[in-house]
């Protein structure tokens, strides 16, 4: 078997366009991620006992199902969960829509994990110091802690970013056509012939996605150091 | 001006306040003194509500306030016209020195950007770090942000300014520069408490002492009653362990 170039320069062609899918469930589960791992965050750094494990246990369950399982549960099982109970039909929905739910909600417990370890590692007293300055807490929260907070969480919400991309490929096993399910589809109907080209052009279009995502997240962590 | 009545505050079984009352003047410079654990610090954050007493009474500037049950507006009202010095400065670390002594101006108190600036370069001016105003507090000595966390309480022209150990973080040599600034704003008739173990500071700056011990005022009164013709024996025994330090030649 010899391995063409020209085939890999084709085929990178023909799947590039698909990346599209691919980051729009990466950057929606980010979006769902963030928004519902701050709210998992907040829970688990409650003085209330109960709200508290609430936060570790789900944190627990949903680390510990293998990302393809949580897939399958969420495509065969939430279409008939919503039906049954709240009689909402999402059967004929599209399936990056599983995919989505599923990344946001693996997502969104290492997110919680990252944005609660930013949260402390920001001295209590600035907040204190705001407030007394006379602002608001919503106004101390948003304009001095989050700032930093952002500063702290970015190089590890850059390598969940990466690792969002990864598990997303997951969903070619629903049949959705991201870069991996389009890869897939092309090897079959060459039967084959371009195995290692296609694949090669797949691992090429992840690695530079994820050096452009690495690149972008240096720009924004100046942006954000102050001096530091 | 400021009046505290019978404050009382507990973290779990730990009686830290057992009924405080306190009373400043227009102008008084008033220093808390007393052992670690004796509520000094804690009694300071409650006229701040940084912390929440878990009873009490302050009037201040005419009006009364329930210590544990003042709503949001009250508070609110009471942090804006007082300020608060940390013992660690905890400046803000994503703003620049004249950020961080313009944003309880502008924020905070809603005046103008451009006026907020002036004010702040004149209180930064005071403290002498108006030549740092674009600098990020990582970049600054113990001391300078001390000094930024002063100019940052003065610029809001406050009622009171409320000190909590402004000099026990600092390098001994950085402390000077600091002590400087503060008796500089005690001689401009500023109002202050101040927590501090700087012993010929509140000599020489206070025109009251308050000796604090176990969550109550032992003893009050001037710096000379205080220093040297203590009544109870809680002062004495306390006075006698610290060594008057009188090497920062100001």
């Amino acid at each position: 078997m010899r391995f063409d170039i020209v085939y890999l320069w084709k085929y990178f062609w023909k799947i590039l366009p698909y990346l599209r899918v691919t980051l729009e469930y990466a950057g929606l589960s980010l979006l769902f991620g963030l928004i519902f791992g701050s709210i998992l965050a907040a829970f688990k750094l409650q003085k209330y006992r109960i709200i508290r494990y609430f936060g570790v246990v789900y944190t627990a369950v949903f680390r510990s199902i293998p990302p393809v399982v949580l897939l399958f549960l969420v495509y065969y099982g939430l279409p008939q969960l919503l039906l049954n109970t709240v009689g909402i039909d999402i059967q004929n929905e599209e399936k990056i829509l599983y995919v989505i739910i599923t990344i946001s909600i693996l997502s969104m417990v290492s997110l919680s994990e990252v944005i609660r370890s930013a949260y402390t590692s920001i001295d209590k007293g600035q907040y204190e110091a705001a407030i007394s300055s006379g602002l608001l807490p919503i106004q101390a929260m948003v304009r001095i802690v989050i700032p930093q907070m952002i500063y702290v969480a970015l190089p590890n919400i850059g390598n969940i970013v990466i690792y969002l991309i990864k598990e997303g490929s997951l969903g070619f096993t629903i049949g959705l056509v991201d870069v991996f399910g389009k890869a897939n589809s092309l090897n079959q109907n060459s039967y084959s012939n371009y195995i290692l080209e296609i694949y090669t052009a797949l691992a090429l279009i992840y690695w530079f996605t994820s050096i452009l995502l690495e690149k972008g997240m240096k720009l924004i962590e100046r942006r954000v150091s102050y001096g530091r | 001006m400021l009046e505290l009545k019978d404050v009382k505050k507990s973290f779990g079984k730990n009686r830290i306040l057992k009924g405080v009352d306190i009373s400043v003047n227009k102008g008084d410079v008033v220093v808390i003194l007393g052992p670690s654990g004796s509520g000094k610090t804690t009694l300071l954050r409650t006229i701040n509500f940084l912390e929440r007493a878990d009873s009490g009474t302050m009037i201040f500037d005419g009006k009364t306030y329930d210590m544990k049950r003042a709503g949001k507006k009250e508070v609110n009202f009471v942090r804006k016209n007082t300020a608060f010095v940390f013992q660690n400065y905890c400046l803000f670390n994503n703003k620049t020195v004249l950020q961080n002594v313009t944003e309880g101006l502008i924020i905070g108190r809603k005046v103008p950007k451009a006026e907020a600036e002036v004010k702040a370069k004149a209180a930064l001016e005071k403290v002498g770090m108006l030549d740092y105003a674009d600098y990020y507090p990582s970049r600054l000595s113990g001391g300078m942000q001390q000094r930024v966390g002063i100019a940052r309480a003065v610029a809001v022209s406050p009622d009171i300014i409320l000190f909590d150990e402004p000099t026990s973080a600092l390098d001994p040599e950085l402390v000077g520069d600091v002590l400087k600034v503060i008796r500089k704003l005690a001689k401009e008739d500023i109002t202050m408490i101040v927590v501090t173990h700087e012993m010929s500071f509140a000599e020489d700056v206070a025109n009251k002492v308050i000796f604090m011990a176990d969550g109550v005022v032992v003893e009050e009164g001037t710096p000379e009653e205080i220093f040297y013709r203590p009544k109870e024996e809680r002062t004495r025994q306390f006075l006698s362990r610290i060594i008057p330090v009188d090497n920062y030649v100001i």
